[in-house]
């Protein structure tokens, strides 16, 4: 989408035009669902990004300009962050999401032969797992940053803290998955088990 | 020596390999690393690694939303008050919780009157004229030191000599040494202390019990509970606001979304309008217990 067109749609909608909104809401449903899946489980991301959706049509107004899906991704990724404060008593949620039917570690490629592609599922799967073993807020970093490919930049406007932070963040939660997927390379497709 | 510097640089140059996937390094960070990495067999295998992680997790697929998030109607528009009027929303609710404490304390205090309290004011009372009355009486005493012997008796004829033991009983072992200068501390106390006690003595005790010594605990230990869970509401309404959605919100939008008021809103403009009538009600009251006061003076 064009930057001027979601400006315009952005204006039309803090004056009441619902249907500009849900232009924007179908331009980054995806998005902001696959961050909710990613930080929760497939029974509550769906929840989770609606309530995103109406959060942010009512916050319209706080919306300063600047980068639309980065303030978006923000308020699902606090959302994300509420629902798992919520849940804190029971952390092994993510991890059985992780293992649960219909994960996006499923999402068949439609290319690779039978043998590829249950490597890649299996590859999908630890990682998920391995992110569900992060601190929320290195895996709302590393799901931004090397899922979703935001800049660096709109990762600060995303996560609200500093550069410095952001790339410690990133830097953290890479290690450790880093670590956890050294630690299961015999599991993993070809290019984990050799060294270089 | 050179090991542990070694060790200390290896481990800096470690934790920029992530920014250095990136390309996020000044040039300067980038070429020092650079010349590490040559040098540094587990840095380089340690950034391939590095590399495939990053990879893979690029790779993994963004799942299709399982349906459309348009919204059918749009959402009520949040009534979010304005900082300044919060901080007076803040304020009136704390007044509430301060003004229905001390109204409590007001209540048992002074129209059921406090049951065996009558010892403690006396002792309250004690305690003051001991801490408060004595200085200026010591200052009067200074230029005239014999006269202090002369009125010692006169403590002996108050009866707020027999009811404070602690303080005024002390002063007729004194005055035999009343001569001397550091003496005179204690016996122009009790003359002091008579004038002062006797008067408005049913009148004045109540207020001075609670304004001098009940309050200041009591009231301050009610707001301090209060206050937390004020603080914590406020802080609650602060994380919401930065988090830019919230548990309580949700629930807010859903019974919103059902039009009127909620109940959450009805009890706390109930609440509000509570602590604005109470806390005039308790300012009135204590304008007119001051008022009093001065009237029962000497």
């Amino acid at each position: 989408m064009a930057i001027a067109d979601e400006e315009q749609l952005v204006r039309s909608s803090r004056k009441g035009d619902l249907d500009a909104f849900n232009t924007l809401v179908q331009a980054y449903q995806r998005q902001v669902y696959n961050l909710c899946l990613r930080m929760l489980s497939p029974a509550t991301a769906e929840d989770a990004a609606q309530e995103a959706f109406i959060t942010a049509y009512r916050r319209l107004d706080s919306f300063r300009g600047g980068n639309f899906r980065a303030w978006l991704l923000r308020i699902a990724a606090n959302i994300c962050c509420d629902e798992l404060r919520r849940h804190r008593s029971r952390p092994a949620a993510s991890l059985d999401a992780a293992l649960e039917a219909g994960s996006p570690a499923d999402v068949p490629s439609g290319q690779a032969g039978p043998e590829e592609e249950a490597l890649r599922r299996e590859l999908g799967r630890h990682l998920q797992q391995g992110l569900a073993t992060l601190p929320s807020e290195q895996r709302l970093a590393i799901i931004l940053r090397d899922i979703h490919g935001l800049s660096y930049e709109e990762l600060t406007e995303a996560l609200g803290c500093s550069l410095g932070t952001v790339k410690s963040r990133i830097a953290r939660g890479r290690a450790r998955m880093r670590e956890y997927l050294m630690a299961r390379r015999e599991l993993l497709p070809g290019q984990f088990r050799h060294k270089e | 020596m050179l090991g542990v510097l070694g060790r200390f640089r290896h481990r800096r140059f470690r934790r920029d390999l992530s920014a250095y996937v990136d390309d996020m390094l000044s040039e300067r960070a980038r070429r020092r690393l650079e010349a590490h990495l040559d040098s540094c067999e587990a840095c380089r295998q340690e950034l391939a690694e590095l590399r495939l992680t990053v990879d893979a997790l690029g790779s993994l697929p963004m799942a299709e939303a399982p349906r459309s998030f348009t919204l059918a109607a749009a959402p009520v528009a949040e009534a979010r008050p304005r900082p300044a009027a919060r901080r007076l929303e803040f304020g009136l609710r704390l007044a509430t919780a301060t003004a229905a404490f001390a109204l409590t304390v007001v209540i048992i205090g002074d129209f059921a009157g406090l049951p065996g309290g009558g010892e403690e004011e006396e002792w309250v009372r004690g305690e003051l004229y001991s801490s408060t009355q004595m200085t200026p009486a010591a200052l009067e005493a200074a230029p005239a030191e014999t006269p202090a012997a002369n009125e010692t008796p006169a403590a002996d004829e108050t009866p707020a000599a027999e009811e404070t033991p602690p303080v005024l009983e002390a002063a007729p072992t004194e005055t035999p040494a009343a001569d001397e200068t550091p003496a005179a501390e204690g016996t122009p106390a009790a003359p002091e202390a008579a004038p002062v006690e006797t008067p408005g003595a049913a009148g004045i005790t109540g207020t001075y019990g609670f304004s001098n010594v009940e309050p200041e605990p009591t009231v301050g230990a009610g707001v301090s509970e209060e206050g937390e869970a004020e603080e914590k509401a406020l802080k609650g309404a602060e994380v919401e606001e930065e988090a830019g959605a919230g548990a309580a919100e949700a629930q807010a939008v859903a019974q919103e979304e059902g039009g009127g008021l909620s109940q959450e809103e009805v009890v706390r403009w109930l609440e509000i309008g509570l602590g604005a009538g109470v806390g005039v009600l308790v300012v009135l009251w204590a304008f007119a217990r001051l008022q009093r006061n001065i009237g029962n003076r000497p």
